[in-house]
């Protein structure tokens, strides 16, 4: 077994990749794997990392050309090649650089994010579109003294979209954030969302109308990668085709309405 | 402070710092009236409260806030909400909260501090409510409530088992909606002191590999735990105890190093987190032999006696025989079923498959002990704040002592909050008595730590400090773990040392100063052998058995000799272990049974 990684620093004209044999261990992780990488290898390479059990979303990266994140990833299953996901093209898919699925892991930085070293990328932006969100709980009504009621019922979705760990995997997939930087991307619409459908919040259209614009709702175009690569079983689609069906209900409506 | 009074202060001469000082031109140098150090629950609810009173705080963390470990809280916060009736249609209430947190603590804890949280526990987990958090509901709307290890009552309010996640989501939106200015990947290097006062700290900004100083009327430690030096542990692998490391360089006491949680149900293999809220759901631990096991060892709580009590109830099932083979027992959550599981315990299941293989609806998941909780810390008062003036902290990497020997869960989560609100508040209070800053102190700092690092950097031996990295905690586990005895913890000790020794000769083999992980590393290794020595003397001190240090040799708890809190504190190279009284109040001492 196998890894090979991406490398790269400032000042280097291509990147280039290096190989390391893997001590034989059928329960590591990729994450396993590039420490020992490190500390036996070379410990100059650079990757994020914090809890080693899946929850906080710092370690996505691309691990046989699928956003994963490194530390839920087993080593043995990727060889026994179970880990296989259908995805719609984007643009790190493509073969550019030879590698063997058989006996070689492929670990290269998250699509769709400037490189800053090795696997180590750029969040600014997609921490911008969250920003653009405006992610922050807008009460409908005066702080009560006790806590808010909230009908057990509603949480189930809205929890679909508050497990999202903001890893950025479904941006890094994303083929129109391969196309267009500026589309504010699955994840930051997913927390939208997540705001627009909770009842505690001002109801309303505000929240729509915050990304009823051609980056926001409109320039998703459906390829569905964000929910298949998604460690937490986020739905950015579903909340994107549901917004821009309530858009397009308030507009019919405002056209009925002379 | 009970009278130990030992601020050194480096004696500063500033024309020397000025002169050096212009040898390091690109050196930057930020400045506000509250620096936090550390991005979790505890430091980002303190930089709420700091940015409400208008102050000009910052926060610095070594990793994006929501990449902390409070993240991965799974099981809940306790508060006497009383939303769920106990047995007999009874109500709960602070008081009761309180006498089972200094029940779990086996009266360690400071009654004094576990007073004033349980009384703010309400109104905490309220506000959380109140600023968007997504707690999971009764049939009637409120907040609902699970029972929990060690308490009378469902007391542990929850978000499914994200409970961590939902919080520290919420508090990071509303730092960002007050727009408080974060330094994120800036890992502290030290704490600088001037004219008997903490004025600030050095950190290297991890991306470029520069030293920053940050000058600042006050410093709050937010640091979180030391879980790493544990080769078994559930926390983040950024969990190095660096906070505790910085206060004792600075000079700083530590309170009750010795007290160390062992969380019973650990996943076999990582020891990733099996929340408690699975056995709160009605999960049962069995042996090898299909026993539940529980019955012989609390016959009444069962499964859901405190940590501590059932960690050794495990261990011991291992060592005499009953375990399954590489060292685990079983948690069985199938008859729960599968709605259950998926409703209340998705989280559990899916680190459960992800990373056993083992789907709890249909097999029993693996389990084994593992290092969970630092209940001891940096040691601070009521308030939060240190013998050093300006120098607070709060959260894991405090001793404010609301655990004692023993934290109850779902009272970590709890302490975070109420602590990262109250210690800020008298930050608040005290910022006009603080000294304006001053910026030479910081000059010289960022000196001291350029020379260190380019000392470390130029070390001849390339032998492998990761090594030493790992052999410090299998030492630590094995022999300051759940079972303790002076033969072992002896030998650990000199183990410790000769690692210390072996360390002090390596140096990283990376020498560039960007995303230099290897020098951070490093940096963490050097703490966390410091806080090796200090868990050790400090555990070889305490003759007796109580709450989470369990002594073969001493099996009893002996109140005559040993209710007191132990205080270690670096005198030069060495350590000095005194001792202080533990704040009694409300609870006499008695034996515990559950
Ligand atoms: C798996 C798990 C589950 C848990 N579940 C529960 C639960 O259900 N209920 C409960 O009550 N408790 C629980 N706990 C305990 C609880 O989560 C922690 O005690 C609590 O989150 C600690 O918060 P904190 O803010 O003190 O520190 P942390 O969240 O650990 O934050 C520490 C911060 O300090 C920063 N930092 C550290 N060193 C440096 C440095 N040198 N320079 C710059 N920054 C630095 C880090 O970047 C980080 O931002 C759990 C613990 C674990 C391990
Ligand atoms: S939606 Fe899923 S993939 Fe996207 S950032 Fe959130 S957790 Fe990651
Ligand atoms: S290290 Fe936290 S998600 Fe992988």
């Amino acid at each position: 077994m196998k890894l090979k990684v991406y490398r790269y620093h400032e000042g280097m004209k291509e990147p280039r990749y290096d190989t390391f044999k893997l001590k034989s261990d059928p329960s590591i992780t990729v994450l396993g794997a590039l420490f020992q990488f490190q500390q036996e290898f070379d410990d100059s390479i650079a990757f994020h990392y914090s809890c080693r059990g899946a929850v906080c979303g710092t370690c996505a990266m691309l691990i046989n050309k699928v956003p994963r994140l490194a530390c839920r990833t087993q080593v043995a299953s990727l060889i026994q090649g179970e880990l296989k996901i259908p995805l719609s093209e984007f643009p790190a898919i493509e073969e550019t650089v030879k590698w063997n699925p058989e006996e070689e892991i492929l670990v290269e930085p998250l699509p769709n994010f400037p490189v800053i070293r090795d696997l180590i990328v750029d969040t600014t932006s997609f921490f911008n579109y969250y920003k653009f969100v405006e992610p922050v709980f807008k009460p409908a009504d005066k702080t009560p003294e006790k806590e808010r009621l909230m009908d057990p019922s509603a949480i189930p979705e809205l929890e679909l979209y508050t497990n999202c760990i903001l890893c950025g995997a479904c941006f890094g997939s994303c083929p129109i954030d391969g196309k267009n930087p500026d589309y504010w991307g699955p994840a930051a619409l997913a927390k939208l969302y997540r705001f627009h459908i909770d009842p505690r919040e001002k109801k309303g259209t505000d929240r729509l109308e915050l990304a009823n614009i051609p980056e926001g709702w409109w320039a998703c175009e459906f390829y569905g990668n964000c929910r298949r690569v998604c460690p937490k079983g986020v739905p950015p689609l579903i909340a994107i085709a549901k917004a821009r069906e309530q858009l397009n209900d308030i507009n019919e409506k405002k056209e009925e309405e002379p | 402070m009970g009278g130990v009074n030992v601020i050194v202060t480096k004696s500063l001469n500033h024309d020397d710092a000025k002169e050096k000082s212009g040898s390091i031109p690109q050196a930057t140098i930020h400045s506000h009236e509250v620096i936090i150090i550390g991005g979790g629950l505890t430091g980002l609810r303190a930089a709420i409260q700091i940015a409400d009173a208008g102050l000009n705080g910052a926060i610095i963390s070594k990793v994006h806030p929501l990449r902390s470990h409070s993240v991965a809280a799974q099981g809940g916060m306790n508060a006497s909400l009383g939303n769920v009736p106990g047995e007999d249609g009874k109500n709960d209430s602070w008081e009761m909260h309180a006498y089972d947190t200094v029940k779990g603590s086996d009266y360690l804890a400071d009654q004094d501090a576990v007073e004033l949280m349980c009384r703010e526990a309400t109104s905490t987990v309220i506000e959380l409510e109140h600023m968007g958090t997504v707690w999971s509901r009764l049939e009637n709307g409120k907040i609902a409530q699970r029972p929990f290890g060690g308490a009378g009552f469902p007391r542990t309010c929850y978000a499914a088992d994200r409970t961590g996640h939902n919080a520290l989501n919420t508090l990071y939106e509303q730092l960002f909606d007050r727009d408080i200015p974060v330094y994120e990947e800036f890992f502290v290097t030290s704490l600088v002191q001037d004219r008997g006062r903490c004025n600030g700290c050095t950190a290297i900004d991890i991306k470029t590999g520069n030293v920053h100083g940050f000058v600042s009327k006050a410093v709050l430690m937010a640091t979180g735990g030391f879980g790493r030096i544990f080769s078994r542990s559930t926390n983040a692998l950024i969990n190095t105890g660096d906070g505790h490391a910085l206060a004792l360089n600075a000079c700083v006491p530590l309170k009750d190093m010795e007290f160390v949680q062992f969380h019973p149900t650990t996943l076999y293999g990582t020891n990733i987190l099996m929340s408690e809220g699975a056995r709160g759901e009605g999960g049962i631990l069995l042996n090898s032999n299909g026993e539940r096991f529980m019955e012989h060892y609390a016959p009444n709580s069962l499964d859901l006696a405190p940590r501590d009590v059932v960690a050794r109830s495990i261990e011991t099932e291992i060592r005499e025989g009953r375990g399954f083979d590489g060292g685990y027992v079983n948690l069985d959550l199938t008859h729960l079923g599968a709605d259950r599981i998926m409703e209340r315990l998705p989280g559990i299941r899916q680190i459960a498959m992800d990373f056993a293989g083992v789907d709890p609806i249909d097999d029993p998941v693996p389990v084994q002990p593992g290092q969970h909780y630092s209940m001891g810390g940096i040691d601070v008062d009521i308030n939060g704040a240190t013998i050093l003036l300006g120098l607070y902290a709060a959260g894991e990497c405090a001793c404010i002592s609301v655990h004692g020997a023993n934290r109850l869960g779902g009272n970590s989560l709890l302490e975070t909050v109420v602590y990262g609100r109250l210690v800020a508040d008298k930050i608040i209070e005290d910022n006009p008595i603080h000294l304006e800053q001053d910026i030479e102190p910081i000059k010289l700092a960022i000196i001291d730590i350029e020379d260190k690092i380019g000392d470390i950097m130029d070390r001849k031996d390339n032998g492998n400090f990761f090594r030493v990295k790992n052999a410090i905690t299998d030492i630590m586990f094995n022999k300051f773990g759940i079972f303790r005895d002076s033969d072992g913890m002896d030998e650990g000790l000199v183990e410790i040392k000769n690692l210390q020794e072996q360390f002090s000769k390596l140096s990283p083999i990376n020498k560039e100063k960007p995303f230099n992980q290897s020098l951070i590393q490093f940096l963490e290794v050097e703490g966390m052998l410091k806080l090796a020595e200090i868990i050790a003397l400090s555990a070889i001190e305490r003759k007796e058995s109580r709450g989470s240090h369990t002594r073969i040799d001493h099996p009893e708890r002996d109140d005559v000799n040993f209710l007191k809190h132990t205080v270690s504190i670096l005198n030069g190279e060495e350590v000095d272990i005194t001792y202080k009284p533990v704040i009694l109040g409300m609870f006499e001492p008695k034996e515990r049974v559950y």
